[in-house]
């Protein structure tokens, strides 16, 4: 096709924006809720993420050593722990740190320390595990270390997080493809009507000889143009809603840390991001639902 | 050129719109179709229009063979016929440019070839001066003008024209056939459905009646028109 035709049809699919002003703007409106239902949910999810991330971060695995561990058997287990890519944060204590630690928990009841003739707490590790799903494998690798005596890991917190990190997956999934459904559902309803207000036009079309191609282009256009203003204006939205959000968070912020709400996305990192995908999600959408709108009335 | 070999039409209601028709319309001809309601008129054009496909028979059109073309050439075939509807069937919030000058692009022609091509069509109807006008604001003669206008625009061997006068006094009736009939001079092959004895009469030619899917009539009479 000629260029001046393609701009001639790509023109005419625009101006049909203003012409059929009311189904436009029906179409723009549940363009925009789904968008911004979309475009929310996609944020507060990858920051769930982010907290669960973080909480996994949490997890820490304490190593204890025999008691007439050697200071070569030490050196060489500090390196092993230090070398092992699975393990993070290794920090060495000793028996005096211990002691401190062990009497900073026993709270008013520290004097009994005083009592004991000998220092109770051995040489010790604490490392963080980087994959909480590697926590088993990893607990057997330093198990099995020579001069280790005893690895205390938290398996159940372990299993917990995993738990709800896979459940959350499925429910993202879920969440996500039942509005990329329902807003194709609503949207192509939407645009059929606009189509169906329109068809003789169509049959007209189809009677002197134009393709389904040349009919579609402007009924395209204009589901990709509503498509477009109606991206960017729930990438406005979002940002409002999104900030309003947030700042909760961060506003409080010594106090949410201790839930993991922290390293949130600020919406300054993502805003362009959010505004490219929110354009591109609501021009496929709406193309998507001309397609599926435009079918029947093509048959001629 | 239009043929039609053994042409069956049953519908699945269980009518038989046509039966065993066999008709061949020859270059430069100007045919009247008549018949009563039910008769078969507008199934056959709709086969000429490969609109609808024949239950049994071929039909050909400009050398396309209707029975067999696919769906994806059905476009290209259509932009070698002009066809005139009694509805005139003009895309009401276009101006009566841009109802011809749209089924020049649909041909995929050129801006320049789109400029000098309209004007000529709409100066063979008389319509040149309403050209900006939109087509809601026109009278109903003055609208099917239009819609002639528009199916001779890719300059089609072949004009089909469906009670073009159903919808008009009997004046611009006249004026309508009348200006048919010139195009038809020029070397177009018109094939007009119609019910109106009257006009049939007046301009004679090849006349072709149908009866419950059937011809029943074939033959060329001769017109008033061509005594004045």
């Amino acid at each position: 096709m000629r260029t001046s035709n393609v701009s001639y049809l790509v023109k005419k699919g625009i101006t049909s924006v203003w012409k059929n002003f009311v189904m436009s703007f029906a179409s723009f409106s549940i363009l925009l809720v789904s968008l911004l239902q979309i475009s929310i949910a996609v944020l507060v999810m990858t920051n769930i993420d982010i907290i669960m991330g973080n909480i996994e971060d949490m997890n820490q695995i304490s190593i204890f050593v025999v008691e007439d561990i050697t200071d070569a058997q030490l050196d060489h287990i500090k390196s092993v722990l230090n070398n092992n890519a699975d393990l993070t944060d290794v920090q060495y204590i000793s028996p005096d740190e211990g002691k401190i630690r062990f009497n900073e928990n026993l709270g008013e009841y520290a004097e009994i320390m005083e009592y004991l003739e000998e220092n109770p707490v051995p040489h010790s590790f604490f490392a963080r595990v980087k994959d909480i799903q590697r926590i088993r494998p990893v607990v057997t690798a330093v198990q099995s270390i020579d001069g280790v005596e005893e690895v205390r890991a938290p398996y159940d917190f372990a299993s917990a997080l995993q738990n709800i990190r896979k459940t959350f997956s499925v429910i993202v999934i879920g969440v996500m493809a039942t509005l990329v459904l329902v807003s194709i559902v609503i949207i192509s309803n939407t645009i059929r009507s606009s189509v169906f207000a329109r068809r003789n036009e169509i049959t007209i079309m189809k009677y002197v000889g134009a393709t389904n191609g040349f009919i579609k282009l402007p009924f395209f256009v204009e589901g990709m143009f509503v498509g477009v203003v109606a991206g960017a204006a729930s990438w406005g939205l979002t940002w409002f809603v999104y900030d309003s959000i947030f700042s909760l968070f961060t506003d409080n912020f010594t106090l949410w840390e201790m839930f993991g709400f922290f390293n949130l996305i600020p919406f300054d990192g993502v805003c362009w991001t959010v505004l490219g995908i929110n354009c591109a999600a609501g021009a496929l959408l709406g193309a998507v639902g001309t397609i599926i709108s435009m079918g029947k009335y093509l048959k001629v | 050129m239009v043929e039609m070999k053994n042409v069956n039409v049953h519908y699945s209601s269980g009518v038989d719109a046509l039966v065993d028709v066999n008709l061949r319309i020859n270059d430069g001809e100007f045919v009247f179709i008549v018949g009563e309601s039910g008769a078969g008129k507008s199934t056959l054009m709709k086969l000429m229009m490969r609109e609808l496909v024949p239950s049994s028979g071929r039909v050909f059109v400009n050398g396309y063979n209707l029975s067999k073309l696919k769906g994806n050439r059905v476009a290209k075939f259509r932009r070698s016929i002009g066809v005139v509807f009694q509805e005139f069937r003009l895309i009401q919030d276009f101006t009566v440019y841009e109802n011809v000058s749209f089924v020049l692009r649909i041909a995929d022609q050129s801006g320049k070839y789109i400029r000098q091509r309209v004007p000529y069509v709409l100066n063979l109807v008389e319509l040149a001066h309403k050209a900006k006008s939109r087509t809601k604001e026109l009278s109903g003669g003055e609208q099917q003008r239009v819609a002639i206008a528009r199916a001779l625009a890719n300059d089609p061997g072949l004009l089909i024209v469906d009670e073009p006068t159903g919808n008009l006094d009997p004046k611009r009736s006249y004026e309508i056939v009348g200006l048919l009939k010139e195009i038809n001079r020029c070397g177009t092959t018109v094939v007009m459905i119609t019910h109106e004895h009257e006009l049939v009469r007046y301009f004679g030619g090849r006349i072709i009646n149908l009866d419950k899917g059937t011809i029943t009539f074939d033959e060329t009479i001769g017109g008033n028109d061509e005594n004045e």
